[in-house]
């Protein structure tokens, strides 16, 4: 028995946690190929405290874009992207930003249409076949317009517990799209096609396998060639192509809830190869995404009509701002008036990109740090109140 | 909002199962003063985050292993109550390594040829402690500190398939199979309230004689 004991404390003291990779700071180095004049921006200051005032609550290191018509683009940064190594987080670095992709995803999905190789109101089971159609209930009868407004009731695979432990037993794990689909395979629809509004990413994964039974290709590339090349987004990526690229940010997780976090940098490995989220970028490339969306530089005026088109869920999340859903975006009405947005998370790392319609001010942020303590000054209401507070006074 | 084991009231709480655990083992070893020989079950095991009962063998492979006893209440020709004090430990890659010490109530069932079921209900105490770096935040940033872990209540449940390979020699080596499910409360006060587990073991009982030192 005593043997047994040295043993375990052998074990325990060998087994100790493992350190960090030694990254040298020029792996992170980035630049923009704009002229910066984020240091003459009359709100340069009161911009810089509020995110240092965020990292001051233990946020990590975050990032930040805050465009107006009349100031232009200021870009920021505060706290760390590398806690092991020391390195200072810097406004061109580049983060996971999870399931704001969704965006990319139904502007992508809007441009084929316009191209006039789908209808929205087609039944994505006119595009897709076998188990996806046959194993998830309603997929049989949504349509493509229903799996972009979150309106198709199918069950979202992220809400199985199964799936949640088991993506928590094998960190590290990169998932296909089949291995996440399994986690929906007959679970029951939340309501018939239609009737409700119902954040699902199961809707994205579909849609991203919609985009590669048309073109014939991955959906990134689809991405790559339809947005990230024409729009010049020089550091926006998907992780399919490399999911841990050079210079991208350390995540971090306050898994359990007590500001003692952990390194995540290759946890995200269910949002690798789905069009629900992997998007890899920083809130200037995605900050002129948005813009450029919002102008009428990527859709026509009649696909924009359609993504602004709202359905509005019978039982709004009380948490939160209530929620219009659009086609890929979403409405909330804030003190600061109407703002449309969509947020991102991984496994350390979260996004939120927000444009005010009434006078162009466009903001995104991105943090390398969530979960636990840390969403309540980054994610919730009173997060982005706050950011807007000093934003749009 | 959930309890924080470091929060004052909750330290009592952890006292009442330590204490609780203490008269456990007390009780164990008030069995070994008599002159009887002392079982002695040892397993390894693979342990993963799951919901019990949905999933029997996961990879990757999380090791563990575990040590204990074993003191009877109620002995009948085929089936017994007894209760088990046990020592495990294990690693899970990126997440988290555990020590802990548990007691379980037991009943067991003995069939002819040697073969037997049992179930086990339990509640123990477990220490875990990051594998993966950990950085601390204090006064406005975050350092690498000493990992002093965090206290767990972890009950469980288990179900085990054995043979004696003494056929009903009472004392009779036995293999066994067991599968463990148990929860570790609280996880993520506000986050993650409870993470469940699962721990597939195979293990061996065997006595030791106080008299002599030999196994059996």
């Amino acid at each position: 028995m005593n043997k047994f004991i040295i043993l375990l404390v052998a074990l325990v003291a060998v087994s100790a946690c493992r350190d960090g990779e030694t990254i040298e700071p020029s792996f992170y180095t980035c630049a923009f190929n704009f002229p910066d004049s984020s240091m003459s921006n009359p709100d340069n200051q009161q911009y810089q405290d509020l995110l240092n005032e965020i990292i001051s609550n233990g946020v990590v290191g975050i990032t930040m874009s805050v465009s107006k018509p009349q100031t232009g683009m200021w870009i920021g940064a505060g706290g760390m992207a590398d806690l092991h190594n020391g390195v200072a987080m810097k406004p061109c670095n580049i983060s996971r930003m999870g399931s704001t992709v969704k965006m990319y995803t139904a502007v992508t999905v809007m441009k084929l249409q316009e191209e006039g190789k789908l209808n929205l109101d087609d039944k994505i089971s006119a595009y897709l076949h076998g188990d996806v159609i046959d194993k998830l209930e309603n997929a049989d009868k949504a349509t493509i317009r229903q799996l972009l407004q979150h309106t198709s009731g199918i069950y979202n695979y992220i809400q199985n517990l199964v799936f949640q432990t088991a993506s928590t037993n094998d960190l590290i794990r990169e998932w296909k799209p089949e291995d996440l689909l399994r986690y929906a395979y007959h679970k029951s629809a939340y309501f018939a096609p239609g009737e409700d509004v119902r954040y699902s990413n199961t809707n994205y994964i579909l849609l991203g396998m919609l985009i590669e039974a048309i073109e014939g290709k991955p959906f990134y590339d689809v991405f790559e060639e339809k947005l990230f090349l024409p729009l010049g987004l020089t550091l926006t990526s998907f992780a399919a192509k490399d999911p841990v690229p050079d210079g991208i940010v350390r995540g971090y997780i306050d898994i359990y809830s007590n500001l003692q976090v952990l390194e995540s940098t290759y946890f995200s490995g269910w949002d690798y190869y789905t069009a629900d989220g992997g998007l890899i970028s920083n809130p200037y490339d995605m900050s002129r995404f948005f813009q450029a969306l919002m102008q009428g530089q990527i859709l026509n005026a009649s696909s924009l009509d359609e993504m602004l088109t709202w359905q509005t869920p019978k039982d709004p999340d009380p948490e939160f701002y209530p929620i219009d859903y659009g086609l890929g975006i979403f409405k909330i009405d804030t003190p600061q008036g109407i703002a449309y947005m969509h947020s991102g998370d991984a496994i350390g790392y979260y996004a939120n990109m927000i444009y005010f319609p009434d006078d162009s001010t466009t903001i995104v942020y991105a943090v390398n740090s969530n979960y636990g303590k840390i969403d309540q000054y980054v994610s919730t209401q009173s997060a982005i109140e706050n950011i807007l507070e000093t934003v749009k006074p | 909002m959930l309890p924080d084991l470091a929060a004052p009231n909750n330290r009592k709480v952890t006292r009442k199962t330590l204490l609780f655990l203490l008269l456990a083992f007390m009780a164990q070893a008030q069995g070994f003063s008599q002159d009887r020989p002392i079982p002695v079950c040892l397993s390894l095991f693979n342990e993963s985050t799951a919901i019990p009962f949905t999933r029997f063998f996961t990879t990757p492979v999380h090791p563990g292993m575990q040590i204990g006893t074993e003191f009877d209440y109620s002995v009948k020709p085929h089936s017994r109550w007894f209760q088990t004090a046990n020592l495990s430990y294990f690693y899970h890659s990126y997440l988290t390594q555990g020590i802990g010490i548990n007691t379980e109530l037991g009943y067991e069932y003995r069939m002819t040829g040697g073969f037997a079921v049992a179930g086990l209900f339990g509640l123990g105490y477990m220490h875990t402690f990051a594998t993966t770096e950990e950085f601390t935040f204090s006064g406005g940033q975050y350092e690498k500190k000493t990992d002093k872990g965090n206290a767990r209540l972890f009950p469980s449940l288990s179900f085990d398939i054995g043979y004696y390979l003494q056929g009903a020699e009472p004392y009779s080596p036995k293999i066994f199979l067991r599968y463990q499910a148990w929860a570790e409360y609280p996880y993520s006060p506000d986050f993650i309230p409870v993470l469940t587990h699962i721990n597939l073991h195979a293990g061996v009982k065997f006595f030791i004689h106080k008299s002599s030192g030999n196994h059996e």
